[in-house]
């Protein structure tokens, strides 16, 4: 037995090189060993079954289905930025500010341009979709500036970015609702591809490439390491500056591409659209295994948490519940997660540690 | 060295006991049925291999850990579920290997906490405790700034911090998992001046070290564990260095100089000149060749690390000229020196050096990233995976797989996992700062072996160490430093013990 503890297939090839070499093996191993997409999983179809069998009729009812599919994307695209900051042990508050920014400047430009020359406008709108998104990059730019060159705190450098912008977004529209954004990406949005939501496929779309960025580019590794232990990231000779100027550009691009979302499904930008999104997005994250210290997040996670909320609102609407009763119900969702995750921790060590430890960390291993 | 041992308590009932204790994590064994019994008075020396288990059956004696099966007596009384508090209620401290400080506290407040939580006081103030940290501080003859906040402390600082923390509280047992990593000779002797007072006291210790030198001297009792399972125990006395290395590795490990004289190339590979950090280090100069293996030694507080930072980045020179392959280099951060070509595997490895949380693969490949690329943006997985698998095999870093986090790795592990991480960038130039503290003397054999092969294949190596017989075996040529000033160069026959020792302390 003296040789138990000394695996003998480690040195030889064979033992867990297979493991390391066969990739796929290995992505599914990951999936099926993160927890927190498993996690997330279940909760998704308890709540679908939840609100399927105390009002099968409305809730199952294809248009509710689909409101569900069409206003998941805005919501996840911005959880997603959310996460990508919080990876690097950030945080992005501003991302829902540079959203609607980027609507407000889309649209008065689109507006302004159709009320001359209807046809020009609409030719000219490729080019006003990329304007905004420049912006949006820029405000995210800012954003790493002050945190990686500058050095601010994360929280406070992005709280003083969505301030300037809410500000500049109040002063321009003189805090009224702008109308006349493009209608061409309103007929967009209504289109359905075998079905589903064009917007929604744009939103798993996105999820894949943020998801591409985290895990298989020399950024996305850097970032989680960033994340996970600056000092250290900074002995190993990864860049802070230019990661966390790419993280808070990316999270800036992302929240540019949620804007557009916004007037693709409402033909309107206001300044105070989504003023409860920034918390709401933040709950998402950490639901969907973001671990708010650094180093450790999934795409998968967060939009299966994404869709869990949005079936709960719905779900919500469908027993003519409140907001109000739909924002208890995100705080205690947020809770017993959170606790199902100390318990489990105790259990295992009660259990002897049967599993591999975890880090003392919320449980957040591994990627999506 | 052996002191005597007048014990307080009755004769025979050890004051603390272990029996029949295994331990597994995810399946692999840890512990396998260890049994260990400490003696009033008495300093019962740990000793084996790197993840041979001597932590986890610390871990478990204080409560951090819990047994899969086995029994804790204390005076006789069995105590089936031990926790950590109830492990300091009833007098047992403990020295862990990573220290386990807040951090965010400072030192006096640090030294004198678990002592209150020993006491039962509901309300923790400091400021009425200070002067037992005073005290302590000062009967260990150091000069420690109680009011720093600990993260902002050396690591041998925090080494220190952790020791007056278990020494301040008046203990019946306390453990010391490898004290003296980062000390000197004089602070090891006060410590051990120290403990031979609590031994006359009537206390029980445990004392872990790799330097066995020190295990041999301060113990009267042994126990070696090999992979989880006790091997040996006795009085200290009937063991030495040799048979000690024979019971932990099962064999025997060639300890003597080794070294190529490599033909060397007329352009050196990293060139050095009055290079200056004020109040660390002045003029210093050195050639350091491809397949050389230099040695840069002196006291702690000498300079000899500063010189590496300065080299490194981190502690940017004041003046001076540094040339990597002839051409000048300007260093003034990290990323420059890593663009030039040197890489350091720092001596703070746990904040410094290592991604804890995240797993071996990550950390081994976090140093060279760049560097496995395949087109502008994608990692070339392939060969992320063949560099990660050579280097956790050529280290034979002892873990499940390479998935399993850092943290769950022994000490001696997570140091190979440092030097994996900078062997997968291949500097031109690689400086490493005690490049063995912590690793069993097997595996330094190994590991230096592995610093030779890469001298070998044309690197530059430049060993930053105090411990006086790795630098004997493995350098072609040692630097003294000395007050911040290279005083010496030994080179060929004048690289011996007892030459580095005295130009070290002159
Ligand atoms: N939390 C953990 N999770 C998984 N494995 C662990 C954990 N802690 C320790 N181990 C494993 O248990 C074994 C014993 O580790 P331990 O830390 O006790 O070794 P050690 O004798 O103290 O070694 P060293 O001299 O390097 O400090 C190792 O194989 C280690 O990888
Ligand atoms: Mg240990």
């Amino acid at each position: 037995m003296a040789q138990t503890k000394n695996q003998p297939d480690l040195h030889t090839p064979g033992g867990f090189n297979a493991r390391i070499d066969n990739g796929m093996g290995a992505m599914l191993g990951r999936l099926t060993r993160d927890r927190s997409v498993v996690r997330m999983l279940v909760l998704l179809v308890a709540a679908f079954a939840f609100f399927t069998l105390l009002r099968p009729s409305i809730f199952l009812n294809p248009l509710n289905l689909e409101n569900i599919a069409v206003s998941a994307p805005e919501i996840g695209i911005l959880a997603i930025a959310m996460m990508l900051a919080m990876l690097t042990g950030g945080i992005d508050l501003s991302v829902v500010a540079i959203a609607n920014f980027t609507a407000i400047t889309i649209t008065t430009l689109y507006a302004g341009l159709a009320a001359g020359n209807p046809g020009q406008a609409n030719s000219l709108l490729p080019l006003i979709l990329l304007l905004g998104l420049a912006l949006a990059a820029v405000a995210g730019w800012f954003n790493g500036f002050l945190i990686g060159v500058v050095g601010i705190t994360p929280i406070l450098a992005t709280l003083a970015t969505m301030q300037i912008l809410n500000g500049i977004a109040v002063v321009w529209t003189g805090g009224q609702t702008l109308y006349g954004a493009p209608e061409a990406l309103s007929v967009i949005a209504k289109t359905t591809i075998v079905g589903v939501p064009v917007l929604f496929l744009f939103f798993l779309l996105i999820a894949v490439v943020v998801a591409v960025l985290v895990n298989v580019t020399p950024l996305g590794l850097k970032l989680q390491l960033q994340g996970a232990n600056p000092v250290a990231a900074r002995y190993s000779g990864i860049g802070s500056r230019r990661v966390l100027t790419s993280t808070y550009v990316t999270s800036g691009l992302l929240g540019g591409l949620a804007g557009i979302v916004f007037i693709a499904r409402n033909p309107t930008a206001s300044a105070d659209y989504g003023s409860s999104y920034v918390l709401l997005v933040i709950v998402i994250a950490v639901l969907g295994g973001t671990n708010p210290a650094g180093g450790f997040a999934t795409v998968a996670g967060v939009v299966l948490a994404t869709l869990t909320l949005q079936v709960v609102s719905s779900g919500f609407n469908a027993l003519r519940l409140s907001a109000y009763e739909y924002s208890i119900a995100q705080g205690v969702i947020l809770i017993a997660v959170m606790i199902a995750d100390q318990m489990r921790f105790r259990s295992r060590r009660r259990k002897r540690d049967l599993q591999p430890p975890v880090p003392a960390a919320p449980e957040t291993q591994g990627k999506s | 060295m052996t002191s005597s041992n007048p014990p307080t308590g009755q004769p025979g009932v050890p004051v603390l006991e272990v029996r029949n204790i295994s331990k597994s994590y995810g399946g692999a064994k840890a512990l396998e049925g260890v049994s260990l019994a400490l003696q009033a008075g008495h300093v019962h020396c740990l000793a084996g291999e790197n993840g041979c288990g001597k932590s986890t059956l610390i871990k478990i004696i204080s409560g951090a850990e819990r047994p899969d099966g086995g029994e804790i007596f204390i005076d006789g009384k069995p105590h089936p579920f031990m926790t950590p508090s109830q492990a300091i209620k009833e007098g047992i401290q403990v020295i862990y290997q990573d220290f386990s400080l807040f951090p965010n506290l400072t030192v006096a407040e640090n030294i004198v906490l678990t002592s209150v939580v020993a006491k039962r006081s509901k309300v923790f103030s400091a400021g009425k405790n200070r002067p037992a940290a005073e005290h302590i501080v000062k009967e260990l003859g150091l000069t420690l700034d109680l009011d720093k906040d600990v993260e902002r402390l050396s690591v041998a600082d925090k080494q220190l911090t952790a020791i007056c923390r278990a020494l301040v509280s008046e203990a019946r047992v306390i453990i010391m998992d490898e004290p003296t990593t980062a000390l000197t000779h004089s602070e090891v002797a006060r410590l051990f001046g120290i403990v031979r007072k609590l031994q006359d006291r009537g206390v029980a210790l445990v004392f872990v070290s790799h330097k066995l030198e020190e295990a041999l001297q301060v113990s009267q009792d042994l126990t070696i564990l090999r992979n989880g399972i006790h091997v040996v125990s006795g009085p200290t006395t009937g063991f030495d260095r040799r048979s000690l290395i024979k019971h932990m590795t099962g064999r025997a490990v060639n300890e003597t100089r080794l070294i190529t004289s490599p033909q060397l190339e007329e352009r050196p590979v990293l060139s050095v000149r009055s290079l200056s950090v004020s109040g660390a280090f002045h003029d210093v100069a050195f050639d350091l060749h491809r397949g050389e293996i230099l040695g840069i030694t002196g006291l702690l507080g000498s300079g000899r690390s500063e010189i590496a930072e300065s080299l490194f980045g981190v502690l940017p020179a004041d003046s001076g000229t540094v040339e990597v392959e002839g051409k000048t280099v300007r260093i003034r951060s990290i990323d420059d020196a890593i663009r030039a070509g040197i890489g350091y595997v720092p001596e703070d490895r746990l904040t410094q050096g290592l991604f804890l949380e995240k797993s071996i693969a990550d950390n081994i490949i976090a140093g060279s990233v760049d560097k496995h690329r395949r087109g502008p943006i994608l990692l070339d997985s392939g060969k992320v995976s063949s560099s990660i698998r050579r280097l956790f095999d050529q280290l034979r870093i002892k873990a499940p797989n390479v998935l399993a986090p850092v943290r769950s790795l022994s000490g001696g592990n997570a140091q190979r996992v440092v030097l994996a991480k900078w062997l997968a960038n291949q500097p031109k130039v690689l400086m490493l700062n005690g490049p063995t503290v912590g690793v069993d003397v097997g595996s330094k054999e190994e590991i230096l072996a592995v610093l030779r092969e890469q001298a070998g294949n044309g690197m530059g190596v430049l060993v930053i160490s105090d411990d006086v017989p790795e630098l004997v075996t493995v350098c072609n040529r040692v630097l003294i430093v000395r007050q911040g000033a290279v005083v010496d160069v030994l080179e060929g026959d004048a690289v011996n013990g007892t030459a580095i020792e005295e130009l070290m302390a002159a």
